[in-house]
């Protein structure tokens, strides 16, 4: 069904079944270290796909988990976070969200509730991980409390994307999470999507949400999601 | 700040009389301070000869440079200036163009103290701003300040010493104190 798509990678994603497809998004205001903390996990290995007219980067990830080779899809926001708000399409099938804030500017960190609450609305049920980046400025900060996490019962992560503190621990975390979320989704949403693709649906019909104003982003994870096939 | 105070001599006490140092072009030398001249305007280097292990100063008078004019191309002018560029190797293009900062602030009629207070705004974050408001290149300005400190701490892959996955557990237990963002009230965080 995406044969009639083209782009680089194609080929490498029909070798691996749908399972092995994960996308996971970034979440957080301008300049807390998004796009530094994805360079610091990838290294040498990433080749961004700018995608301006989105205002989207792609980063494209291969990793190991559990014996499985996972493709992953990191959506990073190229400066859409500015309207303080990101298109329905970057939510789109996500299976987990990476939400950073700046230890030393505390309104990044006040306004991780209005991301969180637009993550939910979308994305009711995928793992969310809250990372306080740039603790290498002032290491004072990891001894002290931050309720957000807490208070949503979701799992804080204290790294430096300059220093490299817990970057690769906090995005394989995110990268397991992701998968296991996918194999065990409960979320309606994700079922009713995954029923109207074992439909076999024309594309046209399963893309209108992505179509209206994102038609040719290239989300692979939308092209292979059926577990079944 | 004692760059400052430093500054602050060279403005008002110190007039050196322009000494031919062209000899030493393309010698080794050490910077040891750097300020701004107002009246006439110059970029005065004190440094240490590696021959004779002398403190000398070097002074680079500054011309067409008004109070509309660039302070980064100024400063980026007079660092590839073919007669000071060895001299000034050592001393970072920012430094330059906070002299050349000074120098604008003087021309426009500000006081010292109004000057410094514009460089401390632009070089520093204010912690309460709301970048996601900025238009691209306040924000580029911002980021750019971010990066500084970002490139001093960071660890390059090429740093003998570098590793890749570097675990680090801060326990978040029930003792931490607060990190004082967080509201009393229940409903909010």
């Amino acid at each position: 069904m995406a044969e009639h798509r083209t782009k680089p990678s194609e080929l490498d994603q029909g070798k691996c079944d749908a399972d092995d497809n994960v996308k996971i998004i970034c979440l957080g205001d301008s300049a807390v270290g998004k796009s530094k903390l994805m360079e610091r996990f990838l290294m040498d290995g990433f080749q961004p796909q700018q995608l301006s007219t989105y205002a989207l980067t792609l980063y494209k990830h291969t990793a190991t988990v559990d014996g499985k080779t996972i493709l992953v899809d990191f959506w990073d926001t190229a400066g859409q976070e500015r309207f303080q708000s990101m298109h329905a399409s970057y939510y789109h099938k996500a299976h987990a969200c990476i939400m950073v804030f700046d230890v030393q500017r505390k309104v990044t960190y006040k306004n991780l509730s209005a991301w969180y609450t637009e993550l939910r609305e979308f994305r009711p049920e995928i793992p969310c991980l809250v990372v306080a980046n740039k603790i290498d400025a002032d290491i004072n900060v990891t001894q002290k409390s931050f309720n957000f996490a807490k208070k949503f019962s979701l799992p804080l992560y204290f790294v430096s994307a300059a220093d490299g503190t817990n970057v690769v621990k906090l995005f394989n975390d995110a990268i397991r999470l992701a998968v296991s979320y996918k194999q065990n989704s409960q979320d309606f949403m994700d079922e009713i999507l995954q029923e109207l693709e074992n439909f076999n649906l024309e594309q046209e019909e399963e893309d209108v949400p992505d179509q209206e104003q994102s038609g040719s982003i290239e989300t692979p994870s939308e092209e292979v999601a059926s577990p079944h096939s | 700040m004692s760059f400052l105070k430093s500054l602050c001599n060279l403005h008002i006490f110190i007039r050196f009389p322009l000494t031919s140092l062209d000899m030493y072009v393309g010698m080794m030398c050490t910077a040891k301070k750097c300020g701004i001249r107002f009246q006439p305007p110059a970029i005065i280097l004190i440094y240490e000869s590696e021959i004779k292990g002398k403190i000398r100063q070097r002074i680079m008078p500054v011309r067409n440079f008004s109070k509309f004019s660039d302070c980064t191309r100024a400063a980026e002018q007079l660092k590839n200036n073919p007669r000071h560029k060895s001299y000034l190797e050592q001393v970072s293009l920012r430094q330059l163009e906070k002299l050349f900062s000074f120098l604008r602030g003087y021309l426009s009629g500000q006081s010292l103290a109004e000057t410094m207070e514009q460089i401390r705004q632009e070089t520093t974050i204010d912690p309460e701003e709301d970048l996601n408001k900025l238009d691209d290149k306040e924000l580029a300005k911002r980021k750019s300040i971010m990066d500084e400190l970002f490139e001093k701490n960071q660890k390059k892959k090429d740093d003998p010493n570098f590793v890749y996955d570097i675990e680090v557990e801060f326990p978040q237990d029930d003792q931490l104190q607060s990190c004082g963002w967080d509201t009393e009230s229940a409903d909010e965080f």
